[in-house]
């Protein structure tokens, strides 16, 4: 990995990192757990479309580990992290057949998943499938806030990336 | 048809509608009586709402504490002293979306609808 690339991936990480502490003092939308705008995934949809599969599964673990430390809630690292992996894989995969004039549909489907693998993760460590009845109500505002933030991360990507 | 940027978009449609009207069944569904309270998988209390007078209770788990309070044949959760207080925000439990405590994996819900999700399935 050349000096440019890495110092490029450091700057993102940290910016996405500012984004998430910044949206971390906003109120909660509703009183459903891990329902949230989620506006640091600009710069994982951004990445996905920018990186090689390893550099964004990088800058988004890492990411993922200090918004945990910032928060501090270590609880909730092992939801974001089940949700954000999935969600990373998922992208990996539509960034092959979705062209980057419909990035926001890769966005959403890919919040979608990280809905999913955040739910999956709570099932296992709650040994409770009642958690499941959230999952309806997370995929409605993850395809909204995915779609929002795809649209964010388009811009981004055809001017950064001409 | 996976090259097809259309097809995809139509995924991102049928998951929101779905997801849509799941909720809707959820938000619509009528409550039973009997409420379980669980934590970490395992029911620490069953309650028959009808019968039970009003009535606080204090949950324990590795030093954090809930309570949940029952009253007028309603139950949610009084105090929590985690940092979110997700589960307080919740308010009153109703039949379709339980309360729960992800750090202290407590779990408020009804006991006799799990038809929300069958009717979704099925």
């Amino acid at each position: 990995m050349d000096l440019k690339k890495l110092t490029r991936l450091a700057m993102l990480t940290a910016f996405a990192l500012i984004i998430f502490t910044i949206e971390l003092q906003l109120p909660a939308l509703a009183p459903i757990p891990g329902m949230k705008l989620g506006l640091a995934n600009i710069v994982t949809v951004y990445a996905v479309y920018s990186f090689n599969a390893g550099e964004t599964a990088s800058l988004v673990i890492i990411r993922v580990l200090l918004g945990s430390l910032i928060a501090g809630n270590l609880m909730a690292m092992a939801y974001s992290l089940g949700g954000a992996m999935l969600c990373l894989l998922g992208m990996l995969f539509l960034r092959k057949v979705i062209d980057k004039k419909h990035i926001w549909v890769c966005s959403v489907l890919g919040a979608v998943l990280h809905n999913v693998g955040q739910t999956i993760v709570a099932i296992v460590l709650m040994q409770t499938k009642t958690v499941i009845f959230y999952l309806p109500f997370l995929l409605v505002s993850g395809c909204v806030a995915g779609a929002l933030t795809g649209m964010a991360a388009q811009l981004v990507v055809n001017r950064l990336n001409k | 048809m996976i090259r097809s940027q259309k097809f995809w978009a139509a995924v991102c449609a049928v998951i929101f509608a779905g997801s849509l009207i799941w909720c809707i069944v959820l938000l619509t569904m009528k409550p039973g009586d009997t409420v379980t309270i669980t934590q970490d998988g395992k029911t620490l209390y069953t309650i028959d709402l009808s019968k039970e007078p009003d009535r606080t209770i204090e949950i324990t788990y590795e030093g954090r504490k809930n309570i949940i309070e029952i009253k007028g044949g309603r139950v949610h959760i009084l105090e929590a002293d985690c940092p979110d207080k997700v589960c307080v925000n919740t308010g009153w439990l109703t039949a379709g979306i339980p309360i729960v405590c992800l750090p202290n994996k407590l779990v408020i819900e009804y006991a006799d609808n799990d038809t929300g999700l069958d009717a979704v399935a099925g």
